[in-house]
């Protein structure tokens, strides 16, 4: 991580982006001929300049409108790099307002017999998309696009929802090569910026002040003064954003900046804050998010919990009682938002409503039953990460018991999870608990109890060579949500299906489920099995894997390196016994050996332990992984600990005829 | 293999504007929607049922066309939520005249309604697609117990009649049928023609007279889903309806052969449009002027159209029929398969060289345009050059990477419609036979004492395999490396050296060479060692072998797979015991392995032959048995290890 650093602020400060000239139309024929990225040989495309202006114009009958100049000079590499030559703008409408794109101005570069031929973007290549009430989209393709191409292209986008400035990419999935951002912001509107701390890259950010000066154009009108706020990214060769396995949300780790807005204050008018700390967040949006008003009503469910209640005294007792009351009364509509949209009493008299509807009304409904609880607001994975107090950052919210024991976290929105337990969705970091009294502080939304998984397979194996046996497995915790919601509800027949695949020659009977509605508890799956072609049989030897179904087969890990953290889904426990009869005349000749490894103090370990009575053996397999984020500069250790665990699994054992 | 995005074909279909219009009229009285008054028959492997289902369809006049629709379905768990779907597609030519959604409990009392002002409104543009005037207006439930019941009623007009929806009363896997009725009305007594498929054995209610038609099926059971089934459209119940006089987007045509229906397409879609710039007719002229026949100047303007052409699916235009002016594409270089075909038969015709739009539904699954049945259908187009030896060239234009007369599995062996100026014929595109899709590689195998080794690997894909993986050049080579690691997954801790590639596009063969060490391959037993003599897995299927299969097991393509493995055995070591050779024949195909022990250059040698062949075809369902034989008699003995002790 270190070295990736060292090499990104080398690459920043290092090589300057050359003499080329970015004026609009100024495209070189060096430019086009260039056959690959000098950095990075294998990227399909590069954005040789990227330019964005964002500031406000003032006009006497409208105010301030937020303007958002762009011009981009793309040059494409590959076939694989058209995309490239296709953009996408989108921008935001309401039933009042919406944002305009306008002077979109593109030409393709190419080179016919080395001279320079520009083709204009004509309107047979602009196309307007009214995608929903609230997205509008406008799309351009560039004509005679071919390898080697530079296009470029500028437009404006135009906004009157001037407190609101959209987050400043920094990065791309191709390399940038200049980047210049200006963000001038009058001194009425005062925002703070962000740059996203999980990106690898640090790119430094100038921080200025200019005079604004507007003449009204009226007579009656005067002169309005007033100073900016600007903020200005000039930088070179910016590195593309390239995926990796096992990556939470990859946009997390890209550079960007995001903008909030902390207060405004227009001359003849009061301050009017929006939010500048967590605090003020929580108090705005306690009171204007609606919240006050939605943990606090009770009217239209008193009735119903009265009698669901009565003569339940333990908390946790009553807590879950309205907690599967109310995921059978309301269902989630699919909806995110930390917002109430249609209101606790609506959605529960329709039986359905948003994340905000059912998470605050089962707040209200557990205030009412007597509990100490106070809604989490949340950022899903894929809206990134709140790391500075804003509203926006957040898009979710669950409801948090405080109890004796610590904090106790719901989301009703889920119909398998238990109470402590969130859908991955709702998994995201940190969320923040806004409490009644006007306090708020961090939750981890990390799932903390380790989940289990335990299987007994026991078998025998007959002088037929088949694999005759049972195999009961136990999930809890989130592997018994998961299990729930993959597994419940299935006909036998694709239960059996579904649990037959990937097992090889093989025939299931007797299948059960246990406990598969009460949840909360572990589920348990048994079946009997039958399985042919399990071992190999060689000059009167068996070879046979003990695992047979139930061991990893391969390293999930594969690449040479890793440039960002590795995520788990949740502390794991994954214990796997198997006891196995051999047939009579046959005894012994070779058993893998036991073996603990551990990595990280503890963080991880591996227990494989072996036993034999007679014609008895026993094997265990236990992993066992107690943190969720582990660093890249941890990943051989991760990655030597997995193949471990797929040796010690693939072993086989070696019987031979008794004399 | 999941991460394999490189190896897919990326080809592109275009939408044509099939919108299953919908829409209703019949009421029924009283409350029959409670969910207890079906026969449990029909909840047997069912996840919905279509209790009551009516298309009407009335052709008012030649170009104008009310189609009413009303479904009634019970959705009995989640699988079945999207049954529940109600809402129309519409664009400038279909406009939606009324829609309503009403929803029952299992009791059938009403818990929600939703008028047409309620519904939602979003652009329909299919992903793939950059830019087309569809929409959709839906409504949204969100259910709260199952079994619940939605009716769903519209309203639709149309002044296209060239697509009269199809009745497909089964809509899927795991969904019965209660009632389905489709119903035209012709009162202007418009000539028509009908196609039944797989009717045969059914009962059914028809009336069909001059100016109406009534088809209804009832009391339907549920298909279960079956792994190596054929596509459920191949077995289930359709009726096809088309009329000889029609009008697309308003343009008129007739056609009750295909020969007709092909010179309409011809005379309203593309005559006309295949004009290009002197300049470019020049262009071409010179690059093609010292080529030695037909074929190497196709070969020319083919790959002239892959290097200054790039897909772009805009569906403009005649309701996304017409491709763009052959100049256009010239001009902006992109198009959609419709233009960039048109473009490239354009460029063709400017030498001379004869070439055919050719119609077809494109998709790894075969379907064919039917030759019986004349109608406006597929959902692609690709060119074909007539040769005298019958062996016709294809090329799919839409691919800046793909060879030239390689069709792949996207497009091959099926019925297609060429689009001549004197009318339309049905061919049929080339068959990839299991000889043809071979993937044969050669293996030199050093082993090591403690189980690493160290291979190289010569591999050619030819047919359908090759189109499989030549996309593997334009991936940068962390994940071309990351590709074979997941590919050979059962080869542990891999290390490759940089891959090389010999892309032959001409013969359509691609060839990996390949080097890399390993570890672990092979085993040790006490003081012997075990060499599993299946260095490289072949893919056999594993499928359930529970009784009752209704289905027939289909594999819709061949393959061969040749392998040679010459293990050089570790010093000091010799062979103990070696499986022996085996053959096996089979109407599913063919297998054999031979293992052979041979000294070499003073090395002791295992050298491994190995072939397998599957064949396409379709089989009953009590060959299930036989096929699960086959292929796990396969994988048992390709399976097999040798034996390995230390020399004296």
């Amino acid at each position: 991580m270190q070295k990736f650093y060292f090499l990104a602020a080398l690459m920043l400060l290092g090589i300057g982006a050359g003499a080329q000239d970015f004026r609009f139309g100024k495209v070189s024929p060096e430019e086009v001929e260039e056959e690959f990225h000098p950095q990075d040989n294998e990227a399909d495309a590069a954005i040789l300049y990227r330019s964005q202006n964002v500031y406000y114009e003032y006009n006497d009958h409208t105010g301030f409108t937020l303007v958002t100049d762009i011009h981009e000079r793309i040059k494409i590499y590959t076939k694989e790099g058209f995309d490239w030559a296709t953009k996408e703008i989108s921008y935001y409408q309401n039933s009042k307002d919406k944002e305009k794109v306008t002077s979109i101005k593109a030409y393709t570069y190419n080179l016919k017999d080395g001279k320079l031929i520009d083709e204009k973007l004509k309107n047979n290549g602009i196309f307007q998309e009214e995608v929903s009430d609230y997205r509008l989209t406008t799309k351009l393709t560039m004509p005679a696009v071919q390898e080697g191409s530079v296009i470029e292209y500028k437009y404006t986008l135009r906004s009157p929802f001037v407190t609101s400035i959209d987050d400043t990419p920094l990065q791309s999935t191709i390399p940038i090569n200049r980047l210049e951002v200006k963000i001038s912001i009058p001194e009425y509107l005062v925002f703070r910026k962000y740059p996203n701390t999980k990106s690898p890259l640090i790119i430094p950010v100038d921080e200025s002040s200019k005079p604004f000066v507007h003449m009204s154009g009226s007579r009656s009108g005067g002169r309005l003064e007033f100073n900016q706020n600007v903020y200005e990214v000039n930088t070179n060769n910016v590195p593309a954003l390239k995926n990796e396995d096992y990556v939470d949300y990859l946009h997390n780790y890209a550079a960007f900046l995001k903008w909030e807005l902390t207060y405004t204050k227009f001359p003849n008018s009061m301050i009017e804050n929006y939010s500048h700390d967590w605090e003020g967040v929580a108090k705005s949006i306690f009171s204007d998010g609606g919240f006050q008003k939605e943990v606090s009503r009770d009217g239209f469910f008193k009735k119903d919990l009265d009698k669901l209640l009565e003569g339940v005294n333990p908390q946790m007792e009553r807590a879950e009682l309205v907690f599967n009351f109310l995921r059978n009364k309301v269902k989630w509509n699919g909806y995110y938002g930390f917002t109430a949209e249609s209101g606790g009493k609506t959605a529960f008299n329709k039986g359905e409503g948003n994340v905000g509807d059912i998470n605050l009304l089962l707040t209200a409904m557990l205030k009412y039953a007597g509990l100490k609880v106070n809604p989490v607001v949340v950022s899903t994975r894929s809206n990134g990460i709140p790391i500075y107090p804003t509203r926006k950052g957040f898009n979710y919210v669950i409801a948090a018991i405080e109890s004796g024991n610590g904090m106790i976290l719901l989301d009703a929105t889920d119909p398998h999870a238990a109470m402590g337990e969130l859908p991955a969705r709702a998994r995201n970091w940190q969320g923040r608990i806004i409490r009644e009294d006007g306090t708020s502080a961090w939750v981890n939304l990390n799932p903390q109890l380790q989940s289990q998984e335990r299987s007994v397979l026991s078998y025998e194996l007959g002088e037929d060579m088949v694999l005759r046996g049972k195999s009961v497995n136990l999930h809890n915790g989130l592997f018994a949500r998961n299990y729930r919601e993959n597994f419940g509800g299935l006909t036998e027949q694709s239960l059996i299906v579904n649990i037959e695949k990937g097992k090889g020659n093989i025939i299931l009977s007797e299948v059960k489920q246990e406990n598969l509605k009460a949840i909360g508890t572990d589920v348990k799956e048994t079946y009997g099995f039958e399985l042919s072609q399990g071992v190999d049989v060689i000059q009167d030897k068996i070879y046979l894997k003990p695992f047979i179904f139930k061991g990893l087969s391969e390293n999930p890990f594969k690449a040479e390196e890793r440039k960002y953290p590795i995520f788990f889904d949740f502390p794991m426990l994954k214990n796997t016994t198997v006891n196995i009869l051999i047939p009579e005349g046959f005894e012994v000749e070779a058993m893998p050996e036991s073996i603990i490894t551990r990595i990280n103090d503890g963080e991880g370990e591996f227990k494989f332990l072996v036993s034999q009575n007679g014609r008895f053996l026993r094997l265990e397999s236990e992993f066992d992984i107690k943190k969720i984020i582990f660093l890249p500069d941890q990943y051989n250790i991760l990655k030597e600990f997995y193949a471990q665990m797929v040796e010690k699994q693939t072993e086989a054992i070696v019987l031979k005829k008794t004399i | 293999m999941q991460n394999q995005p490189t190896v897919l074909i990326m080809l592109r279909l275009f939408t044509f504007l099939f919108l299953l219009v919908s829409t209703t009229v019949f009421f029924s009285q009283g409350s029959p929607y409670s969910t207890n008054l079906v026969d449990p028959k029909l909840k047997e492997n069912a996840n919905a049922i279509v209790r009551d289902e009516i298309r009407s369809i009335s052709i008012e006049a030649v170009d104008k066309m009310r189609i009413n629709y009303r479904k009634v379905v019970t959705i009995l768990n989640e699988k079945g939520d999207r049954y529940a779907f109600a809402g129309d597609y519409y664009s400038d030519n279909i406009k939606i005249r009324h829609q309503s959604l009403f929803i029952y409990d299992k009791n059938g009392a009403e818990i929600k309604k939703i008028r047409a002002k309620q519904f939602n409104d979003r652009s329909a543009i299919s992903s793939g697609t950059l830019y087309s005037d569809t929409r959709v207006s839906y409504a949204e439930f969100t259910p709260r117990e199952y079994p619940y019941t939605i009716v769903y009623e519209s309203e639709v007009e149309t002044n296209s009649t060239i697509f009269l929806p199809d009745w497909n009363p089964v809509r899927g896997f795991y969904v019965s049928v209660e009632k389905s009725t489709y119903k035209v009305l012709n009162p202007a007594s418009l000539e028509y023609r009908l196609q039944e498929r797989n009717l045969e054995n059914l009962e059914l209610e028809k009336e069909q007279s001059l100016n109406a038609l009534t088809y209804t099926l009832s009391n339907f059971p549920a298909y279960r889903s079956e792994p190596l089934s054929p596509l459920l459209e191949e077995f289930s119940p359709q009726l096809q309806v088309a009329l000889n006089e029609f009008s697309l987007v308003g343009v008129k045509g007739s056609g009750a052969t295909w020969k007709d229906f092909g010179k309409w397409q011809y005379d309203n879609l593309l005559a006309g449009r295949d004009r290009l710039p002197a300049t470019t007719i020049n262009k071409i002229s010179q690059l093609t002027a010292n080529a030695k026949d037909d074929v190497e100047k196709a070969r020319i303007i083919y790959d002239y159209v892959q290097q200054n052409s790039r897909y772009i699916s805009v569906q403009l235009g005649i309701g996304g029929w017409e491709p763009i002016p052959a100049a256009e594409v010239d001009q902006v270089k992109y198009g959609d398969c419709k233009g960039l075909t048109n473009y490239t038969k354009a460029l063709l015709d400017s030498q001379n060289i004869t070439s055919y739009y050719a119609v077809v539904y494109s998709g790894e699954e075969k379907k064919d345009i039917d030759p019986e049945f004349v109608s406006i259908q597929g959902n692609h187009v690709i060119l074909n050059l007539p040769q005298d030896d019958g062996k016709d060239i294809w090329l799919e234009c839409t691919s800046q990477t793909i060879p030239f007369n390689y069709i792949g599995d996207f497009t091959d062996d099926r019925h297609v419609l060429l689009v001549k100026p004197e009318g339309g014929e049905i061919v049929k595109t080339k068959t990839y036979t299991p000889e043809e899709n071979v993937q044969e590689s050669n293996c030199h195998i050093n082993l090591g004492e403690d189980g690493s080794f160290e291979a190289s690997i010569i591999r050619k894909s030819r047919g359908i395999p090759y189109g499989n993986i030549y996309r593997i050049t334009s991936v940068p080579e962390k994940d071309q490396v990351l590709f074979y690691k997941k590919h050979w997954g059962h080869l542990k801790n891999l290390n490759l050296e940089k891959p090389a590639f010999q892309n032959d596009r001409e013969e359509h063969e691609f060839t990996e060479t390949l080097k890399f060490s390993g570890e672990k391959y092979t085993s040790k037993a006490g003081s012997r060692i075990l060499l599993p003599l299946n260095f490289l897995k072949i893919d056999t299927y594993s499928i359930s072998g529970r009784e009752g299969r209704k289905l027939p097991i289909k594999i819709g393509r061949g393959i061969t797979e040749a392998d040679t493995f010459e293990f050089s055995l570790p010093d000091g070591f010799e062979l103990e015991a070696l499986p022996e050779a085996v053959t096996i024949n089979s109407e599913f195909g063919s297998f054999y392995i031979a293992p052979q022990f041979l000294e070499k250059d003073g090395k002791n040698i295992i050298l491994v032959e190995r072939s397998y062949t599957l064949n396409e075809g379709t089989w009953p369902a009590e060959s299930l048995g036989e096929f699960r034989d086959f292929m796990y008699s396969i994988h048992a003995l390709s399976n097999q290890k040798a034996v390995l002790v230390r020399s004296n």
